[in-house]
């Protein structure tokens, strides 16, 4: 192929002095802001980017792991309490029993946000946690005997919301529970069967992070589609817009013409709603400021945005986050008693908590992704 | 001057270009419908979606059952292999544009400037004469080899590439982009874990340069490739300009659709040279060597593509006619080539009041939208009135005789605090889209 000589693009007539000083332009406007970076550079050392590979290793080792650990251990003690209550039920072991699930139900929560990887594989919440549960179904599982845990019509008669009906029951006597046990062998297996499959998918997760998933989890430093900083902004709002809607804005009646509906709850039979809300924020708030489970702050989000200097209204979104979190968990707090009693007795002090969820959510849904640069769809975009 | 420029575009030159041009286009055609459909989009934005966003004024474009949709994009890549192969050429480019204009008018959701562009340069090649010459066309009907074809039509595909760009260029001329480096200050950081080059991505210099660059790269590129002098070397600034955006930005295959398209600036000879290369290669040789009369310009075509540029270069000011910032209300935002402008989130809390009692019901928008459907419309006024106008049916369904549909909307724009977008308290589902009437419920920025 025969190529044009270079020579003649180079030859500039006298026509073309309007094209060679545009050209000359395009260049020198090139060069002149090339120079600046020299200057900027000069006065002090270079501020170090913010280092993401800390913050997902901070996270994986002081939240995301521990949080699974405890998750796993607290599942082996339901079922070693459970295997003593389940060869002599007693009122006793019942109430032992029902103080470990409520240990495990709590726990649960600190891993249910971390839904991607190993445990979208599981696909954790739909699999523990579908409230309300289907007591319909669990009867007639427990009556034939004959139930396929994993098929789609048990998922809402399986996990930590049908064992919260079948220890605790809708008003029943700790003896008549178990007398319910002792009378029913296929209820006492149908248990067993339900925690066995929760500990199995649990330690598959942790076997998962432990192996492979850990390494792959702090190396993926972008923050395009399926990337741990993404997946977490991602779940992080999930979780919480879970918290808003799910356990308290649909009980309280935000999607029935204000008409409330206490059997919604989560954990409506223990009820445990509230703890367990609170749990949630504490979670959600511990991954945005990447503080582990043991409290210790290390670098989180919240480090990210003021890394950026990223402001609000008034001074950074930082601070406005903290105070959201801080609003919103006084909120939550002030909700005395039970939650499916609070909807109806106090509606405006359990509203006044949605108001201040809807405020977070509206800041790291927002707010938080647009300055990250999270990318959260496959679909290809022009920017606008 | 009208008779200079009359025949400087009836000028014959070699149809080279407009093969060359045939080729590549056809094969990115077939590439990127190919891509489209592997990545299980037709099922993504067309099938799942429980609603549409239709375009004002073609609300009558409806998607088909699934079968429907699936030989849509079985005929688009049949068509644009047509093209490629120049294979009953004129048919295949009025199909592909048909089809493809009619898959982008479904849902605004999925609205991108690259695929306004496609639909505009598949409707030009139906005009061009570029199955004329090597093509299954010819080898198959016997048809006499066109070896030259009027400029007018090279000219048609060079107006449009320049206007893509000058536009492009004339919309980075903000204060956002120029003076706040915005949205690419918060797009670039993103990077920072890069190789190399990772360490200044932070730095705001960085974001300047690009700004600056691609504003002027942009403005100007469309004049250094017109000019046969400078071509070779605004080509290669154009590679540069291409591969960097397809590095850091999600926009699929728009960069090497620009790269290839933009051959058609270089002279005849550098055609014709490719051309017979591949003719060697393939032992292609022409059956008749007779010049065929070229194809003459006809002037209702002549005055058809006034108009269609006409319409192009009026597009991108009808924002003037709207009060307001235009990337807050987005009125006349679309169909101007402004890219990569915007760093705009927003969420939506939609509500639906029953009158009588005056109670409300909070709407789970998940139940109702894609994941892609939510985020777009929770930053688009026009598409906020759609939502509220399809939920007020839906809730009628369900009881509720006479809704009232407002919505709490927070949007972020280029790094500003998120802030209330509309009025809260308005009837969506009682607006207009009406591209007459300005939105006077968007709140100010």
């Amino acid at each position: 192929m025969r190529l044009y000589k270079l020579a003649d693009y180079l030859k500039f007539t006298s026509a073309m002095k309007v094209n060679r000083i545009l050209f000359i332009l395009l260049l020198s406007s090139l060069i002149a802001i090339s120079c600046k970076r020299n200057k900027s550079k000069s006065p002090e050392p270079e501020p170090e980017p913010f280092d993401k590979a800390g913050l997902l290793t901070n996270l994986a080792d002081n939240l995301i792991l521990p949080a699974y650990q405890d998750f796993l251990k607290a599942t082996d003690t339901v079922i070693t309490y459970y295997n003593a209550f389940k060869s002599n039920p007693s009122v006793n072991g019942l109430q032992q029993l029902k103080s470990k699930l409520n240990t495990a139900y709590t726990k649960y929560q600190a891993v249910s946000l971390f839904e991607f990887g190993p445990a979208e594989q599981e696909i954790v919440r739909m699999n523990f946690n579908v409230f309300p549960t289907d007591t319909v179904q669990i009867k007639s599982n427990i009556a034939t005997g004959n139930y396929n845990l994993s098929a789609v019509s048990n998922l809402d008669a399986k996990g930590f919301p049908a064992l919260d009906y079948l220890l605790y029951g809708l008003n029943q006597q700790e003896q008549s529970i178990v007398q319910g046990f002792i009378n029913s062998s296929n209820q006492k297996n149908y248990v067993s069967d339900l925690l066995n499959e929760m500990r199995s998918k649990t330690a598959s997760i942790v076997n998962t992070w432990n192996t492979s998933y850990r390494t792959t989890f702090i190396n993926s430093l972008s923050t395009d589609v399926g990337s741990s900083i993404g997946f977490l902004v991602n779940q992080l709002n999930f979780e919480l817009d879970y918290l808003k809607n799910a356990k308290i804005g649909i009980p309280l009646g935000k999607k029935s013409l204000d008409v409330p509906l206490p059997e919604k709850c989560e954990a409506y039979y223990g009820k445990q709603s509230l703890t367990y809300a609170l749990e949630t924020l504490k979670i959600i708030e511990s991954v945005y400021l990447g503080r582990g489970l043991n409290g210790t702050d290390g670098k989180g989000f919240d480090d990210y945005l003021d890394h950026l200097k990223v402001n609000s209204a008034n001074g950074t979104l930082n601070d406005a986050v903290k105070a959201q979190f801080s609003a919103a968990r006084t909120r939550l707090s002030a909700i005395n008693g039970v939650l499916a009693s609070e909807i109806i007795a106090n509606p405006a002090t359990v509203n006044a908590a949605y108001t201040e969820l809807v405020k977070l959510l509206v800041l790291l849904k927002t707010d938080m992704p647009s300055h990250l640069g999270v990318i959260i769809t496959y679909q290809d975009g022009d920017g606008d | 001057m009208i008779n200079r420029v009359s025949s400087y575009l009836k000028t014959e030159t070699s149809i080279a270009p407009l093969v060359i041009f045939r080729i590549a286009f056809g094969a990115l055609l077939f590439l990127s419908t190919l891509r489209f459909v592997l990545k299980g989009w037709i099922s993504t934005m067309y099938l799942q979606p429980k609603m549409f966003f239709p375009f004002y004024g073609f609300e009558w474009v409806k998607p088909l059952a699934p079968t429907g949709m699936y030989i849509v994009f079985i005929l688009m890549l049949l068509a644009s292999l047509g093209i490629l192969f120049g294979f009953l050429y004129r048919y295949a480019t009025l199909l592909f544009f048909l089809l493809f204009t009619y898959i982008e008018l479904i849902d605004k959701t999925n609205y991108l400037n690259h695929y306004y562009f496609v639909s505009l340069v598949s409707f030009i090649c139906i005009f061009i004469p570029a199955g004329n010459a090597f093509s299954l066309d010819v080898y198959l009907f016997k048809r006499e080899e066109q070896q030259t074809a009027p400029r007018f039509y090279e000219t048609l595909l060079k107006t449009q590439m320049f206007l893509v760009y000058f536009f492009a260029g004339l919309a980075k001329v903000n204060t956002d982009w120029l003076l706040n480096a915005q949205p690419l200050k918060i797009w670039l950081p993103a990077f920072s874990h890069f190789p190399v080059i990772g360490r200044w991505m932070e730095d705001d210099w960085v974001a300047y340069f690009f700004c600056w660059f691609g504003c002027i790269y942009d403005l100007l590129i469309g004049f250094f490739l017109f000019n046969p002098r400078t071509v070779k070397w605004a080509y290669v600034f154009v590679i540069l300009f291409h591969i960097a955006t397809a590095l850091f930005f999600n926009i699929g295959m728009f960069p090497y659709i620009m790269i290839t398209i933009t051959l058609i600036f270089f002279p005849a000879g550098f055609h014709e040279n490719c051309l017979s290369a591949i003719k060697q290669r393939m032992g292609y040789f022409t059956c008749k060597t007779t010049r065929l009369p070229s194809t003459t310009v006809n002037k209702t075509v002549f005055i058809l593509f006034l108009l269609f540029f006409s319409v192009q270069i009026a597009l991108p000011f009808r924002y003037l006619l709207y009060p307001g910032k235009l990337f807050w209300t987005e009125q006349g935002y679309r169909f101007s080539w402004r890219v990569m402008l915007m760093e705009k989130t927003g969420t939506a809390f939609f509500f639906v009041q029953d009158k009588k009692s005056g109670r409300e019901i909070e709407v789970d928008n998940k139940k109702y939208l894609t994941y892609m459907q939510e985020k777009q419309m929770a930053m688009q006024p026009d598409m906020l009135v759609d939502y509220a106008k399809f939920l007020k049916t839906e809730f009628q369904k369900k009881g509720i005789a006479d809704p009232k549909v407002r919505a709490q909307v927070y949007v972020t724009l280029n790094g500003s605090p998120s802030k209330l977008f509309i009025n809260d308290t308005v009837d969506l589902s009682l607006q207009s889209n009406s591209f007459l009437k300005h939105k006077s419920w968007i709140l100010p920025f």
